[in-house]
């Protein structure tokens, strides 16, 4: 009797102990690639939402209770020193949480959005990561566009860069433009608008109402921070 | 010989979507582009050979009435290494596929191929069934994929085919996966039925 309960109890513990020490040694050998991943994703969103500034480091303050951490950097253009600021955003997605980082000028008018986590279905949500080729898979294999008129645009995720010039401060609405690309950027910026995925409303809706809360947290924070600034001057 | 069967088998005959019917949900929602189907190819071929490696060479010392906990164990350990490996080295496809990797340890076709092949063959054989079905799950994906990426979204591989052709986005929603497997399916089914008739 007891050895009907005990022995498949040791096995059990046995595969699971050597289960779980195979894994252990493939997460020590793969823990930090991931973490530099990260930082590194961390950095190079950060300079692609505040290109060209001096970005200093994290700060924090309590906004409604949670902490809320933001980016400051500066720039000089045209003799004058800019501000930017960039924070990170949720918005809850189709796949759980979108995470995206936001850089914004002094105005609330967004320089760049890089969006650094979503787990959207493959296909179509996903697709806010998806980076817009121009030339065909026949120019690809033939080498390169063949007139070569086209811009040489840097290639990157086609649905973030429609974020450039929107104004994150006041109600961002969404149009339905199919794939945005650099020609449909005056009309729809003239609506404060970004074109939805197709197939993909959640997605594009979780990530522009987050952008908007975002925004709002940032000036409340920087309120605050100001605020505590004022009162330790004192 | 004996083992050069148990290697095609799952490409044709024993085809593990189309003839077995297992491992429909990875193939309906995995196929929207091929690069995802291939990777996702090449992440189920680690776990299948893997698992099937080890619950054979353990298949004499795990109790029968145990082996259902102790086999999801094994494959859940592959499932996580390959999850690590991806995030670790292939950042981009990892994010892709996102939730689709870990959901490989409820693959049917894995557990199916424990239960069904090798908790009773030895290593080899079971190493082989497993890199068979494996490709065979990866063809039935890559042209379910190739089909949905080409008329749904006029790209392969990412890149886009006719310039200016508006793509019918059914295709790659849920409903042009469902349609094309069920083509697919019916097309497999005519062409050994045909045979079968000869």
């Amino acid at each position: 009797m007891i050895r009907d309960i005990l022995k498949p109890t040791l096995i059990i513990v046995a595969v699971a102990f050597i289960c779980v020490m195979a894994l252990s040694q493939v997460q020590k050998l793969t823990a930090p690639e991931i973490a530099k991943r990260a930082l590194e994703k961390q950095q190079q969103s950060l300079d692609l939402v505040l290109p060209g500034f001096d970005i200093g480091p994290a700060r924090t303050a309590p906004v409604d209770g949670r902490d809320f951490t933001w980016w400051e950097g500066e720039k000089r253009e045209d003799g004058e020193a800019r501000k930017g600021y960039a924070f990170i955003v949720r918005g809850a997605g189709y796949g759980g949480d979108i995470e995206s980082m936001v850089g914004v000028d002094e105005k609330g008018v967004i320089l760049g959005l890089s969006i650094i986590q979503q787990a959207e279905t493959p296909g179509l949500g996903d697709r806010c990561v998806e980076v817009a080729h121009r030339e065909t898979l026949f120019d690809h294999i033939r080498g390169g566009i063949p007139n070569g008129d086209l811009p040489n645009e840097p290639l990157t995720p086609w649905f973030q860069n429609q974020f450039k010039g929107v104004d994150a401060g006041a109600r961002i609405s969404i149009a339905r433009r199919g794939d945005w690309n650099p020609e449909m950027r005056e009309s729809l910026l003239a609506l404060n608008a970004v074109s939805a995925l197709t197939g993909a409303s959640i997605t594009t809706e979780a990530v522009v109402r987050s952008v908007e809360r975002g925004m709002a947290l940032l000036v409340k924070a920087r309120a605050a921070a100001a605020g505590k600034g004022a009162e330790a001057k004192q | 010989m004996r083992y050069w069967k148990e290697l095609v088998k799952g490409i044709w005959s024993r085809n593990p979507q189309l003839v077995i019917g297992l491992g429909f949900c990875p193939t309906l929602a995995v196929s929207t582009s091929l690069s995802n189907a291939l990777w996702m190819t090449l992440a189920v071929i680690f776990v299948l050979v893997g698992s099937n490696l080890i619950i054979s060479s353990v298949r004499k010392i795990v109790p029968g009435h145990l082996r259902i906990p102790i086999f999801i164990t094994i494959i859940a350990s592959f499932v996580t290494v390959v999850d690590l490996l991806l995030e670790a080295y292939q950042p981009e496809v990892y994010r892709s596929l996102g939730i689709f990797i870990p959901l490989i340890v409820v693959n049917c076709i894995i557990l199916g191929r424990a239960e069904e092949f090798a908790q009773k063959n030895g290593v080899f054989p079971s190493v082989l069934d497993g890199i068979g079905m494996g490709i065979g799950f990866g063809l039935t994906l890559a042209v379910l994929a190739a089909i949905r990426e080409v008329l749904g979204a006029n790209r392969l591989f990412g890149y886009p085919l006719v310039q200016g052709m508006e793509p019918a986005a059914v295709m790659i929603m849920a409903p042009g996966a469902f349609f094309t497997l069920a083509f697919m399916l019916w097309a497999m089914n005519a062409i050994n039925a045909r045979k079968k008739g000869k």
